[in-house]
């Protein structure tokens, strides 16, 4: 059986450097298929879709309500060729009513013991509609190793530098924070995947850079210590979101391999002050996530709040305005007072306010997200800053012996097009 | 770089206060999702009864009330034997005792009568006659 896997296209926010990840979701699902499907995987953030390609069964994966239009339009093009369409991944959780009338069928939930019963009933003529697996998740020791090998890998490299590999240890969450719809998605019950099978996926990884798409790594201090020490012996250098601020884990992070986490900066308090501080110590980069529209945040506190930035020797910044996006508070909340004025889901890229803010208009909103861009990066631009963080990790790899050179065959290639360089 | 996560600050374990409900009532949130929200039913002089679910945040596995929306609504009037239409129906958010702003207590009357639901913030009088009767 021929599946083709698709992963939609969404534009990405102007201004800001654009780096294209090789995303997890696809792989991810792809490897709770049975053996004999045979997949090819096209993300179209890299390469062109085609539509006449043959196969049997096309299967789209959404991860953001940016993708959601576009995987509409796509299903809609095969469907008129004849294909059927089937729909999974978390944006299509929180979109599925939407997707039902672009699909022949929508899988909710986590793919892992499921996919033979769907393919079954697509050999058959009996694909259902819905396939609602939702708070069902299955065993996590069922998660297998993402299938990497779908990746046309030359498409994730910029200028030579291979892309960081995406990999997760859990699922799941136990905090259930007000914008966020992970527990709505995952389940509160965190669940980390059996250190083995961890081990094991690590193993198969050829890249030694890493991206650890875990929704908090803070979810447990003895399984992050025992995850840190599990990684150390791979001598990766790896990213991920928010980890334990703790001594100790911070110390068996950086020798487990950190490069840099992102941690929220959402006040200007000496804790966030000495928090960031504590990773540099440990040499770990921050990057801090900052959210702009939140209720309580009136211009003034938002003005502090860059400046604060500027303050705290922070690595890198990324900003994005509060985006009720579906199943999280902030949606209920907005939706009963009336403030969401854009339901256009090309607009939730947490970059364009669609919202009315509770201290200020949506407008200003706006342009205070904007200049929170300019503002932090006016004195040294993100290229500036990513290269620097880059320059660290090198030299980290270089002294570890790791350090793998840039493919000189893709210098002259970004994300497969031709880099058109400024001669000056 | 983005990570495609958004957001992940501000962890909160709360749990709504058992005052503002009678029972915990179970249902079937959207995608038949196992879910729970706080339930008091209010008998007014007028006969009709008022109907007020409340979310229970970290203590709601499923759907959130307002998620769930009419198909709670439908849930728990066939369960109390309440017709919809002679009833008011308010969803609650409980005061969480958060420093955040966005757990504070509010009331809003729903009202199901076109395709999607219409809401309207009770205010301050409106409580006080609510819960003195």
């Amino acid at each position: 059986m021929k599946l083709k896997l698709i992963y939609p296209k969404w534009e990405k926010l102007p201004g800001q450097t654009t780096f294209n990840l090789p995303p997890h979701g696809p792989v991810a699902f792809a490897a709770a298929l049975p053996e004999y499907v045979d997949v090819s995987f096209t993300d179209e953030n890299v390469e062109a879709i085609d539509f006449d390609d043959e196969c049997d069964l096309v299967a789209i994966s959404m991860m953001l309500s940016t993708q959601v239009k576009r995987g509409w339009e796509i299903a809609d093009c095969f469907r008129c060729r004849g294909k059927k369409v089937i729909f999974g991944g978390i944006a299509v959780m929180l979109h599925a009513e939407d997707t039902l009338a672009h699909a022949d069928s929508v899988f909710l939930g986590e793919a892992e013991g499921r996919m033979e019963e769907v393919l079954n009933d697509f050999s058959r003529g009996e694909l259902k509609h819905l396939y609602n697996y939702m708070m069902r998740p299955p065993d996590i020791a069922l998660v297998g190793v993402a299938r990497r090998d779908l990746y046309k890998k030359e498409l994730y490299n910029h200028k030579g530098v291979q892309m960081v590999d995406l990999f997760h240890a859990s699922r799941g969450c136990r905090f259930s924070c007000y914008p966020c719809a992970v527990t709505y998605l995952g389940g509160r019950a965190f669940r980390p995947r059996p250190m083995d099978k961890v081990i094991e996926e690590l193993s198969t990884i050829d890249n030694n850079r890493l991206f650890i798409v875990d929704n908090s790594l803070a979810q447990n201090k003895e399984w992050e210590k025992e995850l840190f020490r599990a990684m150390e012996p791979f001598k990766k250098k790896w990213i991920s979101h928010t980890i334990e601020d703790d001594p100790e884990i911070l110390n068996l992070a950086a020798r487990a391999g950190c490069w840099y986490v992102y941690q929220a900066v959402y006040d200007t308090s000496d804790y966030i002050k000495e928090r960031i501080k504590r990773y540099h110590d440990h040499g770990l980069g921050v990057e801090g996530t900052v959210l702009l529209g939140l209720d309580n945040q009136t211009e003034d506190d938002i003005k502090r709040l860059i400046d604060f930035l500027l303050e705290v020797d922070l690595d890198l910044a990324e900003f994005t305005v509060l985006t009720p996006f579906p199943q999280t508070k902030a949606y209920n909340d907005m939706l009963r007072q009336g403030r969401i004025f854009d339901f256009d889901w090309n607009h939730y890229n947490a970059g364009q306010v669609v919202f009315t803010p509770r201290n200020m208009s949506a407008d200003r909103l706006q342009e205070l997200y904007e200049s929170a861009w300019t503002t932090f990066y006016g004195d040294e631009s993100q290229e500036a800053k990513m290269f620097r963080l880059f320059c660290n990790v090198v030299m980290r790899e270089m002294n570890e012996g790791t350090y793998r050179p840039r493919n000189r065959e893709l210098i002259n290639k970004s994300f497969g097009m031709d880099v058109v360089r400024k001669i000056v | 770089m983005s990570s495609g996560k958004l957001f992940d600050v501000t962890l909160f374990i709360m749990e709504a206060l058992s005052d503002y409900y009678d029972e915990i009532f179970d249902f079937k949130g959207q995608w038949d999702m196992p879910s729970r929200c706080g339930l008091r039913i209010i008998d007014r002089p007028t006969g009709r009864k008022t109907i007020i679910v409340t979310e229970l945040y970290l203590d709601n596995p499923g759907s959130s009330v307002t998620s769930a929306g009419r198909s709670l609504a439908r849930q728990i009037c066939e369960a109390k034997g309440i017709d919809l239409n002679d009833a008011i129906y308010i969803e609650c958010n409980p005061d969480m005792n958060s420093k955040l702003s966005f757990y504070d207590e509010e009331y809003f009357e729903v009202r199901f009568n076109g395709p999607a639901p219409e809401y309207r913030r009770l205010d301050k009088d409106e409580l006080q006659e609510l819960f003195q009767q």
